[in-house]
């Protein structure tokens, strides 16, 4: 039996495009669609940091009279939703490989927790010492702080570059929101990093398909 | 002037599993069975592909165990990733050879 016999001679062209396929198809199978993740932070962040800005207006008086209780359970439910999504669709238990890449994302996901862990013990630690709007405020800018890191990090680290692009523009527009007061905050990560977040799936979606074709 | 082309990987079917190995991030591994359905090979063909290519040193055959299920992981080697770049670079100057004499463009 020759195993070589299915080896009729490929042109340079040909060669080329069946590598191409073949890479494709790797790259599919093994590397998760980011896009569930980007859509479902960006709408948490865009209804969630919504109605915060609803709740605390751009000059301190509410738009809308929603009370806080129920803001914080809309995020925080949302976020949750979210978690869920990334945590399905990027974990990857069945994944038949294994080493460096693996290691990385095991790194990279305590990364998350560390760094979530530090910043929760900061704002127990301070929070009690604000009025409640800086209070919020603080919350949420120390938290979108760490997520505008760890995307920049992940975006070096799995060299895509529209992560990292998003999490810049995350860090600029909390510095900036923080900077302005909590409803010019809420308002910034509604529209600026729930936007983002949307945008950022949409042109992760249009390179998979390039990829795909 | 055409470039040798190297006839481990010249193969169709061990292009394709170089390929995909290829495509793994540099230290990682993949199981035997995740190599076999990415390829739609059969496990015998796709064991003499593979030692075929261990014999030149382009993979490198891990044999562990999960538990008590024995695992076999597959990784290109250094060598393995070297070869496949001058063999797709070889290829590349063969396209641009055929197509230098008809058009001035690529």
């Amino acid at each position: 039996m020759n195993m070589d016999d299915d080896e009729l001679a490929l042109s340079p062209e040909e060669t080329l495009r069946l590598i191409e396929q073949q890479e494709t198809a790797t790259v599919n199978r093994i590397v998760p669609d980011p896009v569930p993740h980007y859509l479902a932070w960006g709408v948490a962040w865009f209804v969630g940091f919504g109605m915060f800005f609803l709740h605390h207006g751009l000059s301190g008086t509410p738009y809308v009279e929603i009370p806080i209780g129920v803001v914080l359970a809309l995020l925080f439910g949302l976020m949750a939703m979210a978690m869920l999504v990334s945590a399905m669709t990027t974990w990857q238990l069945r994944s038949p490989v294994r080493g460096a890449s693996q290691e990385r994302g095991t790194m990279y996901g305590m990364a998350w927790g560390f760094g979530f862990f530090a910043m929760w013990v900061i704002a127990v630690r301070f929070g009690p010492l604000l009025p409640a709007p800086e209070r919020s405020l603080l919350w949420s800018s120390l938290s979108m702080l760490v997520v505008a890191l760890l995307y920049m990090a992940g975006g070096i680290i799995l060299s895509l570059r529209p992560m990292f692009v998003l999490g810049a523009g995350l860090a600029v527009l909390n510095a900036v929101g923080a900077a302005a007061g909590p409803g010019w905050h809420a308002l910034l990560m509604s529209v600026g990093a729930g936007g983002g977040s949307i945008v950022t799936a949409l042109v992760l979606r249009r390179k998979r398909r390039r990829l795909r074709r | 002037m055409t470039p040798d082309l190297d006839p481990v990987i010249h193969a169709q079917a061990r292009l394709r599993v170089v390929a995909t190995l290829n495509t793994l991030a540099q230290g990682d591994q993949i199981t035997f069975p995740g190599l076999k359905d990415l390829l739609g090979m059969t496990a015998g063909n796709l064991s003499v592909h593979l030692s075929k290519l261990e014999e030149a040193g382009y993979v490198e055959i891990v044999k562990t165990h999960k538990g008590r299920t024995p695992v076999t992981y597959v990784a290109l080697t250094r060598r393995g990733r070297l070869a496949f770049e001058e063999y797709t670079a070889a290829i590349r100057e063969l396209l641009d050879t055929a197509r230098a004499p008809a058009s001035g463009d690529t």
